[in-house]
This record gives C-alpha cells, structure tokens and sequence, in this order.
C-alpha cells in the first residue's frame, strides 16, 4: 500500500496493483498455479500416452529397441487385413442394436417408474441394481444364462416349448446376445437420469392437459418427450460413443467368435496389440477410432450448445 | 494466501510425483532380481519352499539378491512394463509365447550364460527346443515341461460302460467312447477348445496327430500347409462327433479354463490336455473327485506324434548382462537342479507333500534322459500324493509319439486364424471343411507374408 509523503494529506491514490487489469492478473495467475497440478496430471497421464500413442502408430517398435519409423506402414497393413472391415461391420452392428433395443428401453422404464407412487425406491433401487454388478462378474453369470444345454433362458423356455437357442454359439444371434446384456447392466444409469429429468418437467403442463382430457399416452408424447428431448440427445449422443468401444463384452463372452461374429475394433485393436504384438498396428486403429470418437464428440458438443441456447 | 495455496499444493504434488517409483535397490555391489514364480499367499507349502529356496540361493551366492514376485505373465500388462522398464529380470510364461516374444526380440538369448553350467549338455533337445531360434539360440529354461494328452474322467468311463484303465488309442476309439458317454450319462462325450487361439492350438495337436501340419518352410519361408488332408479329416471328426454323434456337448466357445473349470465339476467326459492340468483342476477349481482325473497319451490317425507344452522362465531384452547371468544361475538352481539331483527333488516333494491340498508327483517329460529322470522318480516316490498310476497310461504311451514343437512363425496369428474354422465345425452344421481351410489358407499365408517383411 502506498502511503501520502510525511505531513501531507495522504491522499489514497490508485494503487497500481489494486487496478482492476492486475487484479485480474493476480487472480489468472492464482487461477493458472492451482491449476498446474491438474494440467500436469492431466498432461502425463493422458495426453502424453495420447500423444506417444500417435507416434507408434508411425512406427515399427518392440518396445525395447528403438523405434523404427515406417511411415504409412502400419495403416497400409492395417487396410490389408480383411478383419477390419469385419470388425467395422460387427461394431456397427452392435451400435445399431444397441440403438434400437438398449436406446429406447430405459426411457420406457423411467416414463413407467416415474408413474408409480408406491414402492418407487425400492423399483429404482432394483432398475439400478445391475450397474453396480463388476461387468465381469455381470458377463460370467449371464453367460450361464446363455447356456445352450442347461441355461436359465433355454430352460424358460422350454416351458411354452421353445428353443434350446445357440445364443452365443450362433453366429446369428451372437451379437444380439450380448447387446440384450450391456442393455441389461447399463441401463440403471440412464433410467436414473431420464426420472430426474422427468421430476423437472412443469407439473402445471399435465395438470392443463389433464383438463383438457388427454389421456396418459397423449400426455408422454406430447408433454414428457418433447420436455426431455435435449436429455434424450444427450444420452444417444453418449450411447454412441461409448457402445462403438464396446470391448468387455466380446472378449469375456465370446473371444470374437463364433466366426468372428462379434469381433470388434477394440477387441482387433486388442488382438494387434497383445496378442501379435504388433504394437504400430493397434496404435493405428486406436488413431482412426480416435478420430471418428472426435467427429462425434465435434456433434456432441455443437448440438449440446445449441440446445442449452434453445 | 491464495498464491501460497497454490504454491503449496504444487510443492506437495511435485513431492508426491518424485516419490513414485523409486525402485529398491540392495546394497553397493549387491545384484538384485526379480523373478517371477513365487507362489501366491494362499499356497502356503508353495510359497514356503520358495522362501527356504530364495534364502538358500542367497547363501550359496553372495552378492545376489533375489526378489520374488507373484505377478504371472500377462499379455495385458506385459507391453507396459516392459516400455516403462518395470518388467521383472525373470518371467513365467506358457508354452505358447516365446515363439512369439523371440519374433519379437523381447526376451535375452542365453545360451552363453547357460553354457556356464556342467550339464547343460545333457538337456532333453526336445524340451529346449520351443525355447530356441531357427539359430539354435536357447532363450529360457522350462518348468515341468509335458506332452498334450488325452484327460478323461475315469467315473464318467465306468458309467458310459467303458473300460477306465484303457483310455482310447485312437481317434475311431475317441469318438465311440464320446458317443457312448453322451449318450449313457447325459454329459460331454469330448470338448474342443475354440476361442480365444486355443481353437488353432487344440486344432495344431489334432492335426500332429493326424500327420498334418500347420506351417511348411518353402525356399527360407513358411507358408500355410494345413489345407490338405491331415487337417480336413481332422476337422471332418470333429464335424462328425459334433453333429452326426451329438456328442461335443451344448456349449462350443469354449477356452481351457472353461474346459477344465467343467471337467473338474465332472460335465466332461474328455479333453485333449495334460498330465499339469490336474493342479488346475484340484488346485484352482476344486475338483473334489480327483480319483476320477485320468490321462492316456494323445490319441492317433496315422501322425504318431504329439505337441509339447509346459511353463518357461525368459529373461526380458531389457535386462542387463550382469543381471541376466544372475537370473540363469537363479533358473538352474531353482528349476534345473531339482530335476537333475535327485536329492533336491526329494527335500523338495517332502515339503509340498506337507500339505494335503497339493499335487506332488504330477509326471512330466524328463528335462534331462530318461536315466536321469529314473532317479529323480524314485527319489520322489515315498511323497507322491497323486494317483500315479490313473497317469500311467499317459507315462506309458507318450515316449513312442514324437514331440513336436507350435508352428515356428506367427503362431498366435495362424491360431487366430484357425479358431475361426473350429468355432465354424463347432456351431455351423453346414460348415464346409474345404472352403473354410481354403479361406484360412489364404488368410495365413498373407500374415506370414506379412512377418517376413
């Protein structure tokens, strides 16, 4: 603080750190030092590994030795191996059943639940109950399930005298096997969230469509789901993104087969890596998936800012 | 204060990050290794013995200190530690990698070091092999090296009508006894593994034993060479058992700890394997029965021969030289030595055989001849606590097959490769044998093309 000279007024004068500029300055650089520890955590744990991830898909290393850089190589191999277009197809597979069985499921419940005065926590504690389940420990007892000769599916059944079903052993039903299960395990989540959006929506919009005389069905398609569509964006845009690296669930339940019927690119991306140890080859793929999860997130982000301006 | 705040959160983190990792290290002119191996907690006579070896090693060797390690070899973690430089001196891993981290130039010759030792010679040239290159360098040193086996379930025999004590000898015998077995008792005559390459490592052994092969070296390269008949009357057999017997059970994707998890619980009436799954199965999956656990050699079809498997200890590249001779005087005393010196093998068996939970007297190929292996046997005999004669069979037929290594180049790959055809016999009545080889034959030789440039 600077002080008048002696035996004149002290007249306070415009500090100069106590502008509003430096000020400023002092609180970015207050702001900056708290964030070092984040930004170099965030830095060495994963943007270098990013980072180095893009180098090796240029080269050719074990590991030990040093690297060789090849250039396009391992993209050009990458192109060669007939598996990729198989293991595209599988995800997109897997994508589009998602969509279409696991999307739709957990809103239908939450509408549901959300209708249901008594005994709704123990219905919400149940809907979420499978979230917290390991997934392998999710995967293992569903594959008993599955069994084609003594599982719980087949055995149900048999009593209105259907089946026994391959389930995973076909490689036409393999894939829809396990998108009935990640629906299953991850639903919890999104139905938790679709009930809390529900809660927001104004109570004076069903109580006017009430007296208007609509009925249940014209007031969730009329009124719930036009108010939870930026949520219903939200979570197909989240979908998306996390099924096309859909990994756990083929390699526990399946290895890929039968017939590389639910192989998938991460499951590929494994292969390369740890099993032939063409590690330039993985960090390839890694690098194309990585582009085609930025383009998605690039929608993710544009259309959640137009939706929270809207 | 707010700066100081900041300041000090920076400090503490700096401190955090720089105490991380500092890896031990013993005292000035002290070489330290770490080796993989050491039992976990829960086998206690195991984990023992590994601490009176360790303390005895130390005492024979001044100067080295040895540090076990109960991490098992992990294809996962494997890459990671060795790019961060924490992988162990000395690493366990199954038969089927060292073709592959050999390829690779992971892993450290060691001849030169395991030269040094007096009979090094008189290793079994067979069990040394898939630990060597096309040069002759030898790379690691085998643990209870085995020969795959026909494993069957001796109560599952006597129910189905069949006699236990005479496994069958062939493949025609293999499938009457499935059908009789699937038939009479309801459960899975023979299992096939199909998924994660034990589907072309299972269809490696069936092929050995038809008199196929997998890969054929033409001018300095290798090529595919299963498209031909060995392969295709293999893969008919197990079309054959799977569809026309219906006797391969329900559930065809299938790796070797789904088989032996269901052959412990006795869903299993047989599985190519070997003597060393008996541990898995008593040890890690509770087979209470283990009276029913018998094993006869690999059935044939004309081939007279058999694929070799067991645990090898490696020495990452990584390492250096002087912690590599270490680590090949820490293998021979600890892996070698007891089964040269039949004193050794003896103090060793009596410790295990302490404890009622553990399989001591598993048969395994002789590491060094036959002569050797007499003495060590005998030696052994008064702590055994397996039924040794229900591996009889297996101890008495194997000598006559010959032992034949994984394919030389890319293994894992062509097993990839291959899972894809069992898994399509498995689970696709109309499967065509001879287009699927044809599509996997034109699969393989692009990757071994691949390899060689």
């Amino acid at each position: 603080m600077s002080a008048g000279r002696a035996g004149t007024p002290a007249i306070p004068l415009p500090a100069v750190a106590a502008s509003p500029a430096v000020k400023r300055g002092r609180h970015t650089l207050t702001a900056l030092l708290f964030l070092v520890p984040a930004l170099v955590v965030f830095g060495v744990f994963s943007w270098w590994p990013i980072v180095r991830g893009l180098l090796i898909s240029f080269q050719e290393t074990n590991l030990v030795d040093a690297a060789t850089w090849v250039g396009l190589d391992n993209f050009r191999a990458l192109f060669a191996d007939p598996l990729l277009g198989t293991a595209v197809a599988n995800t997109l597979l897997f994508v589009g059943l998602a969509l279409l069985i696991g999307f739709p499921a957990p809103l239908v419940l939450a509408v549901v639940l959300s209708t249901v005065r008594r005994g709704a926590g123990v219905y919400r504690f149940l809907v979420y109950l499978p979230v917290v389940v390991p997934p392998v420990v999710a995967i293992l007892l569903w594959k008993w399930f599955y069994d084609p000769g003594h599982g719980l599916f087949n055995g149900l059944l048999a009593l209105v005298g259907l089946g026994p079903y391959p389930w995973l052993d076909s490689p036409d039903t393999a894939m829809l096997s396990l998108v009935l299960q990640s629906t299953w395990a991850g639903m919890g989540g999104a139905v938790l969230i679709y009930l809390a959006a529900i809660v927001g929506v104004p109570s004076e919009l069903y109580e006017a469509a009430q007296m208007d005389g609509a009925s249940i069905w014209t007031r969730v398609w009329h009124i719930t789901l036009p108010q939870l569509r930026p949520v219903i964006g939200l979570l197909l845009l989240m979908q998306l993104i996390s099924t096309m690296q859909v990994f756990t669930e083929p390699y526990v339940f399946t290895g890929g087969g039968p017939e590389n019927a639910t192989l998938t690119v991460l499951l590929l991306i494994f292969r390369y890596a740890f099993q032939d140890g063409a590690y330039g080859q993985a960090a390839a793929l890694s690098f194309l998936l990585a582009i085609v999860l930025g383009l998605l997130s690039a929608v993710y982000l544009r259309a959640t800012r137009s939706w929270s301006a809207s | 204060m707010k700066l100081t705040a900041g300041l000090l959160g920076c400090a503490v983190l700096t401190t955090a990050l720089a105490g991380c990792g500092s890896p031990s290290s013993g005292e000035p002119g002290t070489v330290v290794i770490r080796v993989q191996g050491m039992p976990p907690a829960t086998d206690k006579p195991g984990l023992e013995q590994f601490k009176k070896m360790v303390a005895e090693f130390e005492r024979r060797n001044p100067g080295i200190k040895v540090q076990g390690s109960t991490t098992v070899f992990d294809p996962l973690t494997f890459s990671a530690k060795l790019a961060g430089g924490k992988v162990e001196e000395v690493i366990k891993v199954p038969l089927t990698e060292p073709q592959g981290l050999i390829a690779r130039k992971q892993v450290r010759p060691l001849t030169k070091e395991l030269s040094g030792w007096a009979h090094y010679k008189e290793f079994n040239p067979q069990v040394l092999r898939p630990l060597s290159d096309a040069a002759g360098e030898v790379y690691g040193v085998p643990q209870a090296p085995f020969a795959q086996g026909l494993v069957y379930n001796r109560d599952l025999f006597t129910k189905a009508g069949l006699d236990p004590d005479k496994p069958p000898a062939t493949w025609d015998e293999v499938r009457a006894a499935a059908k009789a077995i699937s038939a009479r008792t309801g459960k899975a005559g023979f299992v096939h593994e199909s998924k994660n390459n034990q589907g072309g490592w299972q269809l490696t052994m069936l092929a050995y034993t038809h008199g196929g092969e997998i890969e054929r070296e033409e001018g300095g390269r290798y090529v595919a060479a299963f498209n031909a008949d060995p392969v295709k009357k293999a893969l008919g057999l197990l079309k054959e058992m799977r569809w026309t017997d219906d006797s391969m059970g329900d559930s065809q994707l299938n790796d070797q700890n789904d088989v032996i998890k269901r052959f412990a619980a006795g869903e299993i009436g047989m599985y190519m394997g070997t003597p060393g799954t008996y541990r898995l199965a008593k040890m890690t999956y509770g087979m209470e029965d283990t009276d029913a656990f018998g094993v006869g050699p690999l059935p044939q079809a004309g081939g007279n021969a058999t694929l070799t498997g067991g645990d090898v200890y490696l020495v990452p590249k990584s390492v250096t030289a002087e912690k590599a001779a270490a680590a090949v005087k820490w293998l021979l005393f600890a892996y070698a030595e007891p089964q040269y010196d039949p004193a050794v093998a003896a103090s060793r068996a009596k410790e295990l055989a302490a404890d009622p939970e553990s399989a001591v007297g598993v048969p395994t190929l002789p590491m060094f001849d036959a002569t050797q292996q007499a003495k060590i046997d005998e030696a052994v005999k008064p702590y055994v606590n397996v039924k040794l004669e229900h591996f009889r069979p297996w101890l008495e037929g194997t000598p006559s097959l010959t032992l034949r290594p994984e394919p030389a180049v890319q293994a894992q790959q062509v097993y990839a490769v291959l899972d894809t055809v069992v898994q399509a016999v498995l689970t696709d009545e109309d499967a065509s044998v001879d287009a699927l080889l044809a599509k996997a034959e034109t699969d393989v030789n692009a990757k071994l093309a691949a390899a060689r440039q």
